[in-house]
């Protein structure tokens, strides 16, 4: 099983950026919720959350952007969701949260958005 | 031996504890069992989290986090592959759930009562039974045949 971890790191434009790599389940998501609320109480509401490395996410991982994205939506930020792969893609699709957040394909086009 | 080109009929089975961290341990059991059905690829990564919903919602709620057992009994045949989830933990009926308006649910800031709802979106049954003193049954099946449960 890859070990679940989480890194972040300001990309420019008061964005930043957080890696995920791993499985984002109901025994890992409470780890990204930390880490997001950390961001939120350090005044970072532009995420970008880089999903390329994430093999697997269930209904508690998405439930973690669903539970943030309001409250990055009222400090002026959002939650952009960067390169999922096509199993953590899929899952949005069943949720019908594909249309509610955005998606990019790398950093610079995520940061774009926030322009 | 199973024909060349005609799926497995097999029936196995797992026991796990309650425990978040096992919920990577049912995944890699339905994964190999699904791989041996005759389910398409394409659908095998949605049958497993229909099951990982299922499991996260009795160590959640059915166990509220505390001990407990869940056993997963998967049977399969050409037509159909069959998950049966048995456990101890309180009475949850997944009926009584309605599908979430994902609008509200975001304005709301609402993280959790999804799982329920990807079980229907996948699998071509979701039933549940309860008896009193006997263990909570959850069945989930996914027709294998081209038209889903018409099949």
């Amino acid at each position: 099983m890859p070990k679940f971890q989480i890194t972040t790191q300001k990309v420019g434009n008061n964005v930043t950026l957080v890696n995920v790599q791993g499985f984002l389940d109901a025994h890992t998501f409470e780890e990204m919720e930390t880490t997001i609320t950390g961001l939120f109480n350090e005044k970072q509401f532009r995420l970008v959350v880089d999903l390329s490395k994430v093999d697997y996410i269930s209904s508690a991982g998405a439930g973690v952007f669903i539970g943030a994205i309001g409250t990055a939506q009222e400090n002026r930020g959002s939650i952009i969701l960067m390169k999922p792969t096509a199993n953590v893609k899929e899952v949005f699709d069943l949720l019908g949260l594909s249309q509610l957040f955005q998606f990019a394909d790398d950093v610079d086009s995520a940061i774009k958005i926030f322009q | 031996m199973t024909p060349m080109g005609t799926p497995a009929s097999f029936r196995r089975d797992l026991r796990v504890t309650s425990e978040t961290k096992n919920l990577s341990v049912v995944r890699d059991f339905v994964s190999e069992c699904a791989t041996r059905s005759a389910l398409p690829r394409t659908e095998m990564n949605k049958v497993i989290l229909a099951v990982d919903e299922a499991v996260s919602n009795i160590m959640r709620h059915g166990y509220r986090g505390g001990p407990g057992e869940i056993e997963l009994v998967v049977e399969a045949d050409p037509k159909r592959i069959a998950i049966t989830i048995l456990d101890s933990g309180t009475k949850f009926d997944p009926d009584r759930v309605q599908d979430p308006d994902m609008g509200e649910h975001i304005r709301q800031g609402r993280k959790s009562g999804l799982g329920i709802f990807l079980m229907r979106q996948i699998m071509d049954e979701v039933s549940y039974s309860f008896r009193e003193g006997v263990r909570n049954q959850l069945r989930l099946v996914k027709y294998l045949g081209p038209g889903g449960a018409e099949a």
